[in-house]
């Protein structure tokens, strides 16, 4: 398997006290540990537990994921726009591999 | 004495309508076939009774072609101050093999309560949503989806 990539997708800039979008994927099989392999075993589960976002070193939106999300997780919510400054995204998968990206974003 | 061929016709696509109707009304014939016991099974699963509430809005379509990416949108009219905001919304999908779907957390003032994603059913069911508010109180909204194939295999 690829390492999963992500993405995110937002405004560089917003208003301040404007809602805005933001639109995440990461590439991932979500293995749900309930499909078996040509010779009978279980394939193991893999998936991405956990999706945060960090705004200005606040965590304000995350995301308890479980075997029931699909494959190539999209998560797409909202933020408030306050102030300038760096977003975090991380994605938390089994086994302890964290996936990262950051933004920075204006606030006029 | 005699029909004309046209009476034959109409009445053969009266009738062929009306069974067509019988055959072809899967919500409603779904609805009432399954018991609907998802108060229960949200009292179980979270330890103490939800009330229905309009203020969660759990929208999903209610027929998919797949069970594999089927999308559900989640919404709390709050005002996400310190007295009234939400904390975390919960969806389940009872008839699942794991029932679990996912969690969204939030923080008050800060956070907006509204987010999408795409989740995996294995039949047809009702999918349930709570919402734990900042005092505690549980608030529940659930929407029936008929998927044509299971996701979860």
């Amino acid at each position: 398997m690829t390492t999963p990539t992500p993405r995110v997708l937002l405004p560089s800039g917003a208003t301040k006290g404007e809602v805005f979008q933001v639109r995440t994927l990461i590439s991932h099989q979500m293995e749900t540990g309930l499909r078996h392999d040509k010779q009978g075993r279980v394939i193991p589960r893999k998936i991405i537990n956990r999706f945060a976002c960090r705004y200005g070193g606040v965590e304000v939106f995350s995301v308890d994921l479980h075997e029931a999300v699909s494959a190539n997780p999209y998560i797409e919510f909202y933020l408030l726009a306050m102030e300038s400054g760096r977003l975090e995204f991380l994605w938390e998968e089994d086994g302890g591999s964290i996936y990262r990206l950051e933004h920075q974003l204006a606030v006029a | 004495m005699g029909f004309t061929r046209r009476e034959m016709l109409v009445t053969g696509g009266v009738g062929c309508a009306a069974l067509a109707n019988a055959w072809f009304s899967p919500a409603n014939a779904a609805e009432k076939a399954e018991k609907d016991d998802t108060a229960e099974f949200v009292a179980r699963q979270m330890g103490r009774a939800a009330t229905e509430s309009a203020r969660l809005h759990l929208t999903m379509p209610a027929v998919f072609p797949t069970g594999y990416t089927v999308p559900m949108d989640l919404k709390v009219d709050s005002p996400m101050t310190e007295d009234d905001h939400v904390k975390r919304i919960s969806v389940f999908a009872p008839q699942n093999p794991l029932i679990d779907v996912a969690s969204f957390n939030f923080v008050p003032r800060r956070s907006v309560p509204r987010v999408s994603t795409r989740i995996r059913l294995a039949k047809p069911q009702f999918v349930v949503a709570v919402a734990e508010m900042g005092d505690g109180t549980l608030l529940m909204a659930k929407t029936y989806v008929d998927v044509a194939t299971n996701g979860c295999i």
